[in-house]
């Protein structure tokens, strides 16, 4: 408690804080349970993630899997379960294991395994937070971890081809949604108005689902149609994360403010500009009134005419 | 497999229990239990529900959208936890491999058959352990994974008699399946065991379930205590 944790895990963007459900799930345990991390994402640095990320240090203890950073955190009394029933502790459990059953296959397809979206989205922005030549190599194998997980749990017979497999995980990853928002039903989190390690767990995995932007988004499509599990996305993200519902997280909140500051200038400029154009007009009509003035000479009434004419 | 007689008894339908050397490559799964009704044979736990329902027997209708829900993830709990912690015994602790898995899983066949399927399971379920992530732990954290596992289905049945109620349903079934074969199958240490006992309201509920569908079936008796002594096999 002395010293304060940092948290080492895979950066975010298209408005969340992290890409990766299980950094995203720590993340938002922190800000639920109020656990003082000191986050640090990873980018192009020399620091290459070693082994599995998210990675919790404190004091030199060295965590890293999510339930085991949850349980830590725990014994450190940031806990976000506190009000919960015993029952409702054993309704998390159980809804945890759903997720990783039949949610994580799919969007581990959806992020890894798809040719598409992996070869136009997820690669390149794993490799672009790498320092080469690792980047070369570490998303090939995150790549083939997640093939070989979903083919050992789900490959098995009778199906057969890998089309089927991608079928089945599809349709149990629909399923589980179904299931998540027929028991968030209206209430704001899943165990009433105060969100828990279960709140942290679903928003880890739903939240990447929702707002990554790939070609190929059937799942993405059937979560928007479950519009209290889009909100519960939401709420978490412009409550705990000060993100706005658009997108822009406090660094584009930054530039946005830079923009506008900009924008400001630049009228002003306009304005000064304008001004001047105006003074130089006032200016300018002494050139006109000489020849006006031998005008007046030629034609005596009409004098004062122009000249009021030309006064602002 | 007692899940499957326990839920088909639940449905009040008729089973007869057969053992057979071959069962594996009969299922269409390759997977274990399955059954066989007329000329139709349906394997694991859910088609098999789902064929059941389909000839209209449910256990689950009584439920309402949220508790169908709660099923189902409590389903998967079991499933990830319970039956990956059996594997894992079975196969990842060296000292049970040796002595109980291997000669029982290899004993209907002929040498060297035996010596040769039993690694290629064993091979198998390691590299589904690591993909996992369960190949590091050890012995103890799986212990304490099934002790949490437990512990949340002891609090989830509280006093109540089935898990939803009343009626016994799907979940009822299962939990009951894999705590009967915990709790009856002999392996090196009774820590398994031992963790399911401390919670006394999960051994009634195996008690109660087993006299109300199991007794009185001579031919399902015999056939359990056939289980209980394979039941770390079939799973």
């Amino acid at each position: 408690m002395a010293a304060p944790m940092e948290l080492t895990c895979w950066g975010g963007d298209w408005g969340l804080p992290s890409l990766h459900p299980e950094s995203l799930t720590v993340m938002a345990y922190a800000k639920f349970s109020g656990a003082p991390l000191r986050v640090h994402t990873i980018n192009n640095s020399w620091r290459a993630p070693k082994g599995d990320l998210p990675v919790l240090v404190s004091e030199d203890i060295v965590i890293s899997q999510p339930a085991k950073i949850l349980d830590f955190l725990r014994k450190q009394k940031y806990n976000a379960d506190y009000d919960l029933s015993a029952k409702q502790g054993a309704d998390t459990l159980a809804y945890i294991a759903l997720l990783e059953e039949k949610l994580l296959p799919a969007l581990l397809h959806t992020f890894w395994i798809e040719a598409e979206n992996y070869c136009s989205v997820t690669k390149p922005w794993f490799a672009s937070k790498i320092a080469f030549p690792l980047s070369l190599y570490l998303p090939g194998k995150m790549s083939r971890e997640a093939l070989n997980r979903i083919l050992l749990t789900k490959g098995g017979p009778p199906l057969c081809s890998f089309t089927e497999v991608e079928a089945q995980i599809y349709r149990d990853a629909k399923e589980c949604l179904n299931l998540l928002s027929k028991r968030l039903g209206t209430s704001q989190f899943f165990f009433g108005d105060t969100p828990s390690t279960l709140d942290a767990f679903v928003f880890g995995f739903l939240a990447p689902i929702y707002k990554v932007c790939f070609p190929r988004v059937q799942l993405q499509e059937h979560l928007k149609q479950l519009p209290n599990l889009c909100r519960f996305c939401d709420d978490i993200l412009t409550c705990y994360f000060r993100l706005s519902v658009s997108g822009h997280s406090p660094a584009g909140q930054d530039t946005a403010d830079a923009n506008l500051q900009k924008l400001t200038q630049l009228v002003n400029k306009e304005s000064n500009l304008i001004e001047k154009m105006d003074d130089n007009l006032r200016k300018s009509p002494q050139h006109p009134p000489h020849k006006l003035t031998t005008l007046k000479l030629a034609a005596g009434g009409e004098e004062s005419s122009p000249m009021s004419r030309l006064s602002p | 497999t007692l899940c499957f007689q326990a839920f088909l008894q639940m449905c009040n339908l008729p089973v007869r229990v057969i053992c057979r050397a071959n069962a594996e490559y009969m299922s269409p799964s390759g997977k274990l239990p399955f059954i066989h009704v007329g000329n139709q044979v349906v394997s694991e736990l859910g088609p098999i529900v789902q064929f059941v329902k389909a000839k209209g027997h449910s256990l689950s209708d009584g439920l309402d959208e949220v508790q169908k829900a709660e099923m189902k993830a409590y389903m998967e709990l079991v499933n990830n936890m319970l039956l990956t912690a059996e594997l894992y015994l079975q196969w990842c602790d060296d000292v049970t491999v040796e002595e109980i898995t291997h000669p029982r899983y290899g004993s209907p066949y002929p040498w060297p058959l035996n010596h040769i399927l039993s690694y290629q399971k064993q091979w198998e379920v390691r590299r589904k352990m690591k993909a996992i992530g369960w190949a590091g732990k050890t012995l103890e954290q799986v212990l304490e994974d099934v002790d949490q596992c437990c512990h949340a289905l002891s609090q989830r049945l509280g006093t109540q008699p089935y898990f939803f109620n009343k009626q016994p349903t799907e979940l009822d079934a299962l939990v009951f399946g894999h705590l009967f074969t915990i709790l009856t199958t002999q392996l090196i240490t009774d820590e398994l065991s031992e963790k399911v006992k401390n919670y006394s309201n999960l051994t009634a509920f195996c008690r109660r379930i087993e006299q109300q569908y199991f007794e009185g079936h001579e031919q399902d008796s015999s056939a359990i205590e056939a289980r209980s002594s394979r039941g770390s096999l079939l799973s």
